[in-house]
């Protein structure tokens, strides 16, 4: 009787569990297909494949732009990552005080990243204008004219760089508050007995007990930035010339511009390791931050 | 004089007459009963037929389910459909660029057949009446990744409506600055300089600079011809670029030049629409672009630049008057996975008929229209010469003698294109021009190997 209980448990488990397994090999699937087509000279248009080995990826290695999309997708991701930890971390002191400031900001915050990412970059186009974009007439007051945001390669990748800042440092700015308040108030209440001063506060105690919050968050946001598609394609589609060509805008070029399937896949896929490898150092960085705060 | 009328009475019965049996002839009811799907951008050449949809369902009894979608979404929808085999879009809105990719898997019906075969073709239709440089660049054969360019070969598709490239400008603002209108690259840059002198709040010249082939194929490609360049040289296994050739970099250096001078800042982000809202806000003096955006916003209350856009011919090299000017082809196409291709093919046979073509045109939705009949007709002569369409007409009959598809029929158009765009956002960003068009040439010449 126990046994058949037991195994009717288990049947229940087992099917509980059925649609997650689907999904997931489903995912396992899809990337098996897509190196299998990196691997291939897949073209739209083209009945025939054939098996190219690692022809694409040699391809890839072998030339200066194929580099340069790597260069720019590191340069992309890791400064936007960045600003954003540092802007997060600011704002989310500020939120974890009494300040009214504070208890305005707190729910306008969010808006930023309920947008959908392709929005915010048409909204930012326009506001770049630099003829006709509002941020230039702001920046006349002090004296700057003409500053050319997206429409010159020089300063592209700080256009792109900003949009992403300002969408997603609220995201940093929520996970480090929550971090923050989950510090014991006598742990902070102990060190200013003791006679330590706010920048010693937050220097000693909150930032080593936060910092596992700033690397989760900076894990998330490290692997979506090194993918980042919606925001660059929606403003500058990786140019002028290629100076904002990310590794994810190439490969959209490569397999749907010019119809190159089998490039485009290898493209990402050498994408996907660079995400790997960054999530991989983060993962083990959190973990010895961890350790260390517990 | 009555003996006169009577002539003219008796002809005209018989012609309608005639016209009637031919009608008794052709079987429009054949059939009658299908449903089909037709796909298409969401375009004014979309609501030209869209607006008659109803007549076309009551004289065949076939139901057309138009599916109409933006743009940007439409393009990726139309790959799918035609890459996965799937059957659901019967009649396809495309250009012939995209065709070049789909035509050597067989993803498009050929046409001549159905064109030739008098139980499927209305005897009015007559194929012949369209202008030539379209018909002809919709007329080629297929290998393995191969279009092989032949005036006998095989029909892919039927012209819908189509731009050709022309120099648009404001007669208001020209006219209040004192310049005249341009007509060779090196005048234009210095009429450029000329209006930045004397009202900088006006952008002198808007092209598009997105780093696609969109914005090759209007003004450099057009210009590019009367320097004696285009994007290819030779045929066949001896294709070759000639891009990094003393014309080309003759030219390059020019339209970079011109660029500089009369483009805005915004030019490496502007496509169509930055374009146009440049052109008919008053912002911008002169464009290069689809001739059909002029006479679009000349229409009486489209636009605040109604009965202010005159047009030019294309500019042209200082040393050569021969201009040329590049088109672009809405056209209707058959899929070739469809299941209903005769009742496809009658509707794609109404939407392009000579009625059709003077109604769209003449309910200002369906410019330019492909049938050299239409521009004969005095309804469309009417229309098109009131004195808000400025010097339109005119125009296009002087501009069309020269248009023709100026790009290399080639499976796989899009990459080289594609990168002279990019190479050409790099020489006006302050690329060298001569090392940047040997560093595309080089890329041009690695793809075809």
């Amino acid at each position: 009787m126990a046994r058949k209980k037991a195994r009717s448990g288990n049947t229940f488990l087992l099917l509980a569990l059925l649609p997650a397994v689907l999904i997931l090999g489903g995912f396992i699937l899809l990337f098996f297909w897509g190196f299998y087509q990196s691997l291939t000279d897949m073209r739209f248009g083209r009945t025939r494949v054939d098996f190219e080995g690692l022809g694409n990826y040699a391809r890839l290695f072998s030339r200066g732009r194929f580099w340069d999309s790597v260069s720019a997708t590191a340069i992309y991701a890791f400064s936007a990552v960045a600003c954003e930890a540092i802007l997060g971390l600011a704002i989310a002191k500020l939120f974890n005080t009494r300040a009214l400031l504070a208890k305005w900001f707190r729910p306008a915050i969010l808006l930023p990243l309920v947008l959908p990412p392709l929005s915010v970059a048409l909204m930012w186009t326009t506001m770049m204008n630099p003829e006709t974009g509002v941020l230039n007439y702001f920046l006349s007051f002090i004296g700057i004219d003409n500053f050319t945001w997206t429409s010159k390669a020089e300063t592209a990748m700080f256009a792109v760089v900003f949009i992403d800042v300002w969408t997603f440092t609220p995201f940093f700015a929520l996970i480090i508050f929550a971090g923050l308040r989950g510090i014991a108030p006598d742990i902070v209440e102990g060190a200013r007995m003791n006679g330590a001063k706010a920048w010693g506060i937050f220097w000693r105690i909150e930032l080593p007990m936060v910092l596992p919050y700033i690397l989760l968050a900076s894990l998330f946001r490290l692997i979506d930035s090194l993918n980042q598609f919606d925001i660059i394609f929606g403003t500058t589609q990786g140019g002028p010339g290629n100076a904002t060509d990310v590794l994810s805008v190439s490969a959209y070029f490569t397999a749907f511009q010019n119809l190159y399937f089998g490039r485009g896949a290898a493209i990402m896929i050498v994408n996907w390791l660079i995400v790997l490898i960054s999530a991989i150092v983060v993962v083990k960085l959190w973990q010895f931050t961890r350790k260390r705060v517990s | 004089m009555r003996l006169t009328s009577r002539l003219v009475v008796s002809t005209a019965v018989v012609a309608l007459m005639g016209s009637v049996a031919y009608a008794e002839e052709f079987d429009w009811r054949k059939f009658e009963g299908t449903e089909i799907t037709w796909a298409y951008d969401i375009h004014p050449y979309a609501d030209a037929v869209v607006a008659y949809l109803d007549e076309f369902e009551e004289l065949t009894g076939i139901k057309v389910n138009a599916e109409l979608y933006p743009d940007d979404t439409y393009w990726g929808k139309l790959n799918i459909q035609l890459s996965t085999g799937s059957p659901d879009w019967d009649v396809v809105g495309t250009g012939i660029q995209p065709a070049w990719d789909v035509t050597p898997a067989g993803q498009l019906a050929p046409l001549r057949g159905l064109i030739n075969d008098p139980s499927m073709t209305n005897p009015d239709y007559d194929y012949a009446d369209f202008f030539p440089a379209l018909t002809r660049a919709w007329t080629w054969d297929v290998a393995e990744e191969k279009i092989i360019d032949t005036p006998d070969g095989e029909i892919w598709g039927i012209p819908h409506a189509f731009e050709n490239m022309q120099l648009m400008y404001r007669m208001d603002i020209l006219d209040r600055l004192d310049v005249a209108p341009p007509s060779t690259l090196p005048e234009l840059t210095a009429a450029c300089e000329k209006i930045t002198a004397a009202d900088p709040n006006i952008t002198p010249m808007a092209v598009r600079g997105v780093r696609f082939w969109s914005s090759i194929h209007t003004a450099p490609i057009s210009i590019a011809q009367s320097y004696g360049v285009s994007d290819f040289v030779g045929s066949g296994d001896d294709l070759d670029t000639a891009l990094d050739g003393a014309e080309s970099i003759r030219f390059h250096k020019d339209y970079v030049a011109m660029i500089q001078a009369c483009a805005p800042d915004s030019w490496a982000n502007d496509n169509w629409y930055q374009v146009v809202d440049g052109l008919s806000t008053g912002k911008t003096a002169m464009a290069v672009d689809a001739n059909m955006f002029g006479f679009w916003n000349n229409i009486k209350g489209a636009s605040d630049a109604s009965g202010q856009i005159a047009f030019a011919p294309p500019l042209t090299a200082p040393d050569n008057d021969e201009f040329a000017s590049n088109i672009w082809i809405w056209s209707l196409a058959i899929n070739a996975a469809s299941e209903k291709k005769g009742a496809a093919w009658y509707f794609m046979q109404w939407a392009t008929s000579k009625e059709m073509n003077v109604r769209g045109a003449t309910d200002g939705k369906l410019v330019n229209p492909p049938r050299a009949s239409a521009w004969d007709s005095q309804e469309w002569i009417d229309y098109a010469n009131q004195p808000e369409f400025n010097n339109f007409y005119e125009t296009f009959n002087t501009v069309q003698e020269k248009t023709s598809l100026l790009f290399t029929p080639r499976y796989g158009f899009g990459t080289a294109i594609n990168a002279w765009a990019v190479a050409m956002q790099d020489m006006v960003g302050g690329a060298d021009v001569e090392e940047r068009l040997a560093e595309l040439a080089e890329e041009i010449r690695d793809e075809l190997n």
